[in-house]
């Protein structure tokens, strides 16, 4: 499974959502591949799921991968909520 | 010593190795596996050679861009000269940079373990960006300088820098943010301060940016590669229809170089090509960085209790979302207006880098509305442009122009132009 958590520059925010995805993961045990990328690389990068927020959101539509929209980036509840809702964990 | 000198040579001569070393300790540390061991390390390494390729990219628009607003103003003024530039630079001292951006970050750690400043700076690709610019500084004005003694001086110096920035802007981001779980670990911080000072003096903060309705249509500005392609398009084409207008002999030059093709088809492709080499080095930095961040995080998080991590200034966005068009348009207009008057006073070409512009106007932004609503986001931005164009010109023609010029010119940005004047004192004190 490959995680992509997006953000309009790919360098800070976005690798702090990866971040958390993975201690989210690694708390449920799950493995997956989790990558951090910009908003334009990410369109061409094939996965199963997106994490991004709402606005960045409408930019990825059509994108093979299910696309999970995150409000707060460091909120580790949310992040969690969102995964275990879309059956990820 | 024939050891101590292959080590030196090779592992703190060759950054990449170095930085490799760096990543495979702190992941080795947190006790991680072979396979995450194996692509930390390797992802770090290449990452780090890539931003080589990107930099001669980006330069190589530059070097078509400055001409050309030059011969747009009618400039007479110095041209960059001769300097090192990214490449060599990074050869020659980018052992000592990342070492020192490793060293750096124990020294914050360790200040945040034993004094009140409890903030763990975690945005590394701005790490990187402002060590090597403050050693660009630091080897432009006392010349060559000795490994050991450079790393003392930027660890330190970034060691604090990284402790006391987020603790500067704390005030603020508790009153943006609602609480005081994170900080703001960014060199936007100088003009994020200015606008929420601005923002009290002039603004009025019951006329809060978010009761405002921004268009659908906007939503693209959240993509840094379409705005710096979009923006250096604009300047490439208006600059090429300046050139075509004027006929002089100098425009009839640059024009020449176009060879066969259109000339207006060759500006734009040079524009978009230096949104490309951008999008290289970020590429690069996301691949270091990525693996770098998380192998110190898991070591900062284990030695220092109730830590505030200081992370990238995108975490304030979300808070003020109009703010942050507001403070990048206001940037934007200030930096089309320093282009002109810079060019006009001083025969400076200033070089609008978007990235700084729309992220460092985006936090004045935020700032700006937290004290002073619509007009102090304005205004936060304004001055975001004024700093980042007149700094801009002042650390590459009196600070950096002997080495990294070329990397001042789109990756320095608003700490680093206050602080620049600052860092240039300290380095006559001690080398």
């Amino acid at each position: 499974m490959k995680i992509l958590a997006v953000c309009g520059l790919g360098q800070g925010t976005s690798l702090i959502l990866r971040m958390n995805i993975e201690e989210v993961l690694n708390e449920a045990g799950v493995d997956a591949e989790v990558e951090h990328v910009d908003v334009s690389a990410a369109s061409g990068v094939e996965a199963d799921y997106i994490l991004t927020s709402n606005e960045l959101a409408q930019s990825l539509q059509g994108h093979q991968a299910k696309i999970l929209v995150v409000n707060n980036y460091f909120d580790i509840e949310e992040i969690k909520r969102v995964l275990s809702q879309n059956r990820v964990i | 010593m024939d050891i101590v000198r292959w080590i030196a040579t090779n592992v703190f001569g060759e950054p990449a190795i170095l930085l490799g070393f760096i990543v495979f300790l702190g992941l080795l540390l947190q006790k991680k596996s072979i396979s995450q061991l194996m692509s930390g390390t390797f992802k770090a390494i290449i990452g780090f050679l890539i931003i080589g390729a990107g930099a001669s990219i980006i330069v190589n628009a530059l070097l078509i861009f400055e001409p050309m607003w030059k011969e747009v103003f009618n400039l007479e003024g110095p041209s960059l000269g001769e300097f090192m530039g990214q490449e060599a630079f990074s050869a020659k001292y980018g052992g000592a940079v990342t070492l020192a951006m490793a060293i750096g970050f124990l020294i914050n750690v360790f200040l945040a373990r034993f004094t009140k400043l409890k903030y763990i700076y975690l945005t590394g690709h701005m790490m990187f960006w402002t060590t090597i610019i403050f050693a660009g500084i630091v080897v432009h004005t006392v010349g060559d300088v000795p490994f050991i003694r450079l790393v003392i001086f930027l660890s330190v110096i970034m060691g604090i820098y990284w402790t006391v920035q987020p603790a500067l802007t704390q005030p603020f981001m508790r009153k943006i943010i609602g609480n005081d779980n994170i900080a703001l670990g960014h060199t936007s911080a100088s003009v994020a301060l200015l606008g929420a000072l601005l923002g009290k003096l002039f603004g009025n903060k019951e006329n809060d940016s978010e009761k405002l309705k921004v268009p659908k249509g906007l939503e693209f500005l959240r993509d840094s590669n379409v705005i710096t392609a979009l923006t250096m398009g604009i300047l490439f084409m208006v600059g090429a229809f300046i050139l075509a207008g004027k006929g002089t002999p100098g425009a009839q030059e640059l024009m020449a170089e176009a060879g066969d093709q259109s000339f207006f088809v060759y500006a734009f492709i040079q524009a978009v090509k230096f949104a490309a080499g951008i999008s290289v080095v970020l590429m690069g930095v996301r691949m270091f960085v990525g693996e770098l961040v998380p192998a110190f995080k898991g070591i900062a998080t284990k030695l220092v209790p109730g830590a505030k991590p200081a992370l990238d200034v995108p975490v304030i966005y979300p808070y003020a979302p109009n703010a942050v068009i507001l403070g990048f348009l206001g940037a934007f207009i200030g930096a089309l207006l320093w282009l002109v008057v810079i060019g006009k006073t001083v025969a400076y070409v200033f070089v609008p880098t978007m990235i700084v512009l729309f992220f460092h106007g985006a936090a004045a932004g935020v700032f700006g509305n937290a004290t002073g609503g619509v007009r102090g986001a304005l205004l936060g931005g304004f001055m975001t442009a004024t700093v980042v164009a007149w700094g801009q010109f002042v650390m590459v023609r009196m600070l950096i122009g002997d080495t990294i010029p070329d990397t001042a010119m789109w990756a320095a940005d608003s700490d680093m132009f206050i602080l620049g004047p600052v860092i240039r004192f300290l380095a006559q004190l001690f080398f």
